[in-house]
């Protein structure tokens, strides 16, 4: 995952701690509610200048980190090919 | 983000006197309508969000504050609620989400002009109003059309209206993914409005509203499927920050009424006014509308351009917690006379809105809580 997509959520997760946000860490047991996942999504909107799909506008997406990274570096990639420059999500 | 407005800026110094100018020739006893129409005949909701293409959907706090000034100066707190959940929820997710042409863009434009009123249904048959995630109201997205079906109460303006926006999920689950913005004409088959049938706020139109397999052109989807929860908390401030400028009006209103009394009332002699207890918990209100007035002039900007939602949740839970307590005490100060037909325990009591509307202050405080941390660094000197 990006480093700037674990610094971007840490913020946001309450429970997490001294602990390391792993691609399976559940962000709802880290402490993400409802409001707090609205907030993420515009954060990541804003950051990586991408919007996200409305097929991935989902639970499943938001469910684990590494979930949410997957559909973020899709975007990030799908949004440099219709730029013409290609971006490479870490 | 589609250009909202094509007028000619207006200026927050001129705004509240052509509001209140606007207001004088409509009748007393008007509609929501009458008032909405009124504004907006005379540029009023137009200038409003008059603020460049780059901040469409985001009110100039100042001239909010004034237009609910002018509107609250009327004394009617139902028409006042209507004005403002028109003006500060429903136009800014329009605006947010209007296409260049359309139903929603036609919408926009007609509620802006006052030619047309629009409420905002988000608080549903199936929850309480503080658990929004758990509404039941549906909407099938085909490919050719829009399908609702549920019911939606205490919506404001609701028998009045022409349009109703009315968040709806399209997927089961709580997951904030789940809900859309659908627009449904009033008069669309299906659509059932009756009055709520209350005592209080009479003037706000409100109703409960029944859709019963209502269809609809794609079309009138407002913002992309899955984006209307997220659209509303990004709103969600301006209707908070104009609850808090509301709260200001309305309390500093009855102040000025309860002084008045205060110094005609006499006891052995003395004016009520220079009793120093009376004087004492009056300037007690003062001090606390004053610190309300203080918290909206330094977040009102915050709130409305940056979507600062802990901003908005102080200033909403600000409103609730100042309201009830200053009310109450003039109310009190005015002894038997606040039992007159309209009088401050009326008022007192439409007021409790301002603590229930738009979410509790308890639940509120709770966003207050998550954000401790930032609020106490924002203390810092």
């Amino acid at each position: 995952m990006d480093a700037r997509f674990s610094e971007l959520l840490t913020p946001f997760l309450k429970f997490l701690g001294e602990q390391e946000i792993t691609p399976d860490a559940s962000l709802r047991e880290l402490g993400l509610d409802s409001m707090q996942a609205i907030e993420l999504l515009f954060a990541i909107e804003d950051t990586f200048g991408v919007t996200l799909p409305d097929d991935d506008m989902n639970d499943t997406t938001f469910a684990t980190a590494g979930s949410l990274w997957t559909v973020i570096s899709a975007a990030i990639d799908a949004q440099g090919a219709a730029d013409g420059t290609r971006v490479t999500a870490a | 983000m589609p250009e909202l407005l094509h007028a000619e800026p207006g200026t927050a110094a001129s705004h509240r006197p052509r509001a209140a100018a606007a207001l004088a020739a409509v009748p007393a006893d008007a509609t929501a309508s009458q008032v909405w129409a009124a504004l907006g005949a005379a540029g009023i909701l137009r200038d409003l969000y008059d603020r460049g293409a780059s901040r469409p959907a985001a009110p100039d706090p100042g001239r909010l504050s004034e237009l609910l000034g002018a509107v609250d100066a009327r004394g009617d707190n139902g028409i006042t609620l209507s004005v403002l959940v028109q003006a500060a929820s429903a136009l800014p997710l329009l605006a947010a989400c209007a296409p260049e042409a359309g139903p929603v863009r036609a919408a926009l434009d007609e509620t802006l002009s006052g030619t047309a009123t629009v409420a905002l249904a988000a608080t549903d048959d199936a929850a309480a109003g503080s658990d929004l995630t758990g509404l039941g109201t549906e909407v099938t997205i085909g490919p050719d059309e829009l399908v609702l079906t549920g019911g939606k109460r205490w919506i404001t303006t609701a028998w009045e209206a022409d349009r109703l926006l009315v968040l709806a999920r399209h997927r089961p689950g709580r997951h904030f993914t789940s809900f859309t913005w659908v627009l449904v004409p009033a008069t669309a088959p299906g659509v059932r409005i009756r009055p709520a049938g209350t005592d209080l706020l009479t003037g706000s139109a409100t109703g409960h509203v029944e859709f019963d397999a209502v269809r609809l052109p794609v079309d009138h989807l407002v913002g992309r499927p899955g984006r209307g929860m997220a659209a509303f908390a990004r709103h969600m401030g301006t209707e908070r920050l104009a609850g808090a400028l509301w709260a200001v009006a309305l309390t500093r209103r009855v102040l000025a009424d309860t002084k008045q009394r205060l110094t005609r009332r006499h006891i052995d002699g003395q004016p009520l006014w220079h009793n120093d207890v009376v004087r004492q918990r009056y300037a007690t209100c003062l001090v606390q509308v004053r610190q309300l007035r203080a918290l909206c002039d330094s977040l009102g900007e915050q709130v409305v351009d940056r979507h600062d939602l802990a901003a908005a949740a102080l200033l909403k839970s600000a409103a609730g917690l100042v309201a009830e307590p200053v009310l109450a005490t003039c109310a009190q100060l005015q002894g038997a006379d606040g039992f007159a037909r309209d009088g401050a325990q009326h008022i007192r009591s439409e007021a409790a809105v301002l603590g229930i509307g738009g979410g509790v202050t308890e639940l509120v405080l709770g966003t207050v809580a998550d954000n401790a941390d930032a609020l106490l660094a924002e203390l810092s000197p």
